[in-house]
């Protein structure tokens, strides 16, 4: 019997520090960095210094076509430090130009995406009634198409251009936004402080704006990093395939397509787009991670 | 959700094989299907607008050194020439004939060319899917029976490592490191299964990286659960507790997430196609993009859309079935 007991208890440990605490026994918070921010924040700092740092660079030139140094590879000269691609462009000025320009329209789309999100969501879980029905089945109805394809049809029909993706894009993510608003307001508007601002005249714009916003923000806020590595990813695929930011504008994408016929030859040029957008993917990925497991051990906190 | 779960313990029947209980799932069926159609048909008109509003369609089909005379031909040919209202009145009537129109490009009708492309995509997402799937099984089933905290790190920081590189970037390395440099299977195209190799393992890392995940926080809620201390506290070895109680209520949230998957794959396999040149349907819908056959776009839109559907509508059937606390309503 104490033998089975001690077994018991052992594997109970062993499966209870292998995944969260276990609920009431709050583990005492680690002050140091967990490995995963580390690497996040080297892999974000490097991206930032491309983007940043790169421009000032006297060899930045995204855009001068010199067919002499064509297919030039990395680190052979210092005019163009990580090579050239097929028609002689530095490759790092362009890498750097196009890494900032994914990020100005995934920025702008992520922001696209929470204002109609969270204002539609909220807007449904206050006022109920029909506009809750025709909202929430829009969703529904966004929901149910595989998002790839609907962007694909959506972009060709319209005609693909940076600002055209931009747009879409901000248009299609915003369902996860809507249900989490929506739900916060359902089980806020029956709470006695929002009772007693409805009775004290306030409109409903102000119940929102005043009480409900607030109480989304933390979660949208999590969530938003998540999108972000999404929103990237996409931009980059919907680039690859010829429907995002058009030539001569540089896309991570759009090299990553260009190279590929190069491949056997001059590898580097799918190579360095490749690894950039591993660092930005992956820097936004390990840095959402912290974040939505903090949120969750808050949120465990506050229920218990 | 048409779904509730049950918290309450009652023996509920299992409805699916009632009586009564076929006629409920008839109807849900039918009902989530009706709901398909008519989202389909909202964005296939949706569609067909967007399409004219951005021009004639003639037009932007020819390239810009074509004559005003030329494109005037080619509308009255393809009909863009008569009123918005009969032209949408005939596409209508040719949708509910199952008439998509033909291919602009090679005049066969369109829904036979994507259907005809359909095999080939079922058979790469299947082959990823399912090597995915059970690779993340085996590792998961690995993690708990040996409780290690260096397999378990090692193998969360490998599918996250894998998640953090998109689809066709996976693609092209792969290409690079095994058709390129080691020469072992070809990059492109479709015949023996040497080509599926590449394109496979693409799509079953995802898919590896994605199950991985779940199931070990899966079996992390599991873990906690009230029932599996009673099973320990029987005097269960831990092996029996993990396969015979924790295991199944493991694989039932992974259905759900199974159902947005595979039918996100289904349509998204646009770009794993066009990266390997396989000849699936998204690989047809980019071409047909590309030259502007908007008829074939519409077709493989409405394909996809409705296999992402079918496959939801049968991921909660077998939830009914195989969880009958679950009930459809």
């Amino acid at each position: 019997m104490n033998v089975l007991v001690t077994r018991t208890e052992r594997k109970l440990a062993q499966w209870r520090s292998a995944g969260s605490a276990p609920p009431g026994a709050a583990r005492p918070r680690r002050s140091r960095l967990r490995p995963a921010t580390s690497v996040a924040i080297v892999l974000l700092f490097l991206v930032a210094v491309l983007v940043i740092v790169v421009p000032f660079l006297p060899s930045y030139n995204p855009y001068a076509i010199n067919l002499s140094v064509a297919l030039e590879p990395p680190f052979r000269s210092t005019a163009h430090l990580l090579g050239t691609d097929e028609l002689g462009r530095d490759l790092l000025s362009r890498v750097s130009l196009a890494t900032r320009i994914s990020l100005l329209i995934v920025t702008f789309a992520l922001m696209l995406n929470v204002l109609i999100g969270v204002s539609v969501g909220l807007t449904a879980g206050y006022y109920r009634g029909k506009a809750d029905t025709v909202i929430m089945g829009s969703a529904d109805l966004v929901l149910s198409f595989p998002i790839l394809i609907l962007l694909v049809t959506i972009v060709a029909v319209l005609g693909p251009s940076a600002q055209t993706i931009a747009v879409v894009l901000g248009c299609v993510f915003w369902v996860s936004y809507a249900r989490v608003s929506r739900a916060t307001a359902l089980s806020l508007r029956s709470r006695e402080y929002v009772i007693s601002a409805v009775t004290q005249g306030a409109s409903g714009w102000w119940v929102i704006r005043k009480h409900l916003l607030p109480q989304v923000v933390p979660q949208i806020a999590i969530m938003t990093s998540f999108d972000l590595g999404v929103l990237i990813t996409v931009e980059a695929s919907l680039s690859y395939l010829g429907l995002g930011i058009q030539p001569p504008t540089p896309s991570l994408g759009g090299m990553i397509s260009d190279g590929q016929n190069y491949l056997q030859t001059s590898p580097w040029l799918c190579v360095l787009p490749s690894l950039v957008l591993l660092l930005l993917i992956g820097g936004v990925q390990f840095m959402s991670q912290r974040f939505t497991s903090e949120g969750q051990q808050s949120r465990g906190m506050t229920a218990t | 959700m048409s779904f509730r779960r049950r918290t309450l313990s009652l023996p509920y029947p299992l409805i699916a094989i009632t009586h009564n209980g076929v006629r409920v799932m008839f109807a849900y069926v039918l009902r989530r299907l009706a709901r398909a159609v008519v989202t389909v048909f909202a964005v296939v008109t949706a569609v067909f607008f967007l399409e004219r509003l951005n021009g004639n369609p003639a037009a932007i089909m020819l390239s810009n050194t074509a004559t005003p005379k030329q494109i005037a031909t080619l509308s009255k040919a393809l009909g863009f020439d008569r009123p918005l209202s009969v032209q949408y009145l005939s596409f209508v009537k040719g949708l509910l004939h199952g008439n998509f129109g033909t291919s602009l490009q090679s005049g066969t009708p369109a829904l036979q060319l994507v259907l005809g492309r359909l095999p080939a995509t079922l058979l790469l997402v299947l082959t990823g899917f399912i090597f995915g799937v059970a690779l993340a099984m085996f590792c998961v089933l690995a993690i708990q029976l040996t409780g290690s905290h260096a397999l378990r790190n090692g193998l969360l920081v490998a599918g996250q490592v894998r998640q953090a590189i998109p689809m066709f970037v996976f693609g092209v390395l792969l290409v690079l490191a095994f058709s390129v440099t080691l020469h072992w299977f070809p990059s492109q195209g479709e015949g023996s299964w040497k080509n599926l190799v590449l394109p496979a393992l693409t799509v079953g890392t995802f898919e590896f990286a994605l199950y991985l995940r779940f199931m070990d926080a899966s079996f992390g809620e599991q873990s906690h659960q009230d029932y599996v201390r009673t099973a320990y506290a029987k005097g269960n070895a831990p092996h029996g507790v993990v396969l015979r109680h924790e295991l199944r209520n493991v694989l039932l949230p992974i259905l759900t997430i199974i159902g947005f998957n595979l039918g996100g794959l289904l349509g998204g396999s646009v770009i794993i196609e066009t990266v390997f040149n396989w000849p699936g349907i998204g690989q047809l819908t980019v071409e047909s993009v590309n030259t502007r056959d908007f008829p074939v776009v519409q077709a493989s839109l409405l394909v996809a859309s409705l296999a992402f559907v079918l496959v939801n509508i049968a991921v909660d059937l077998i939830y009914s079935v195989v969880d009958p606390r679950v009930r459809i309503r």
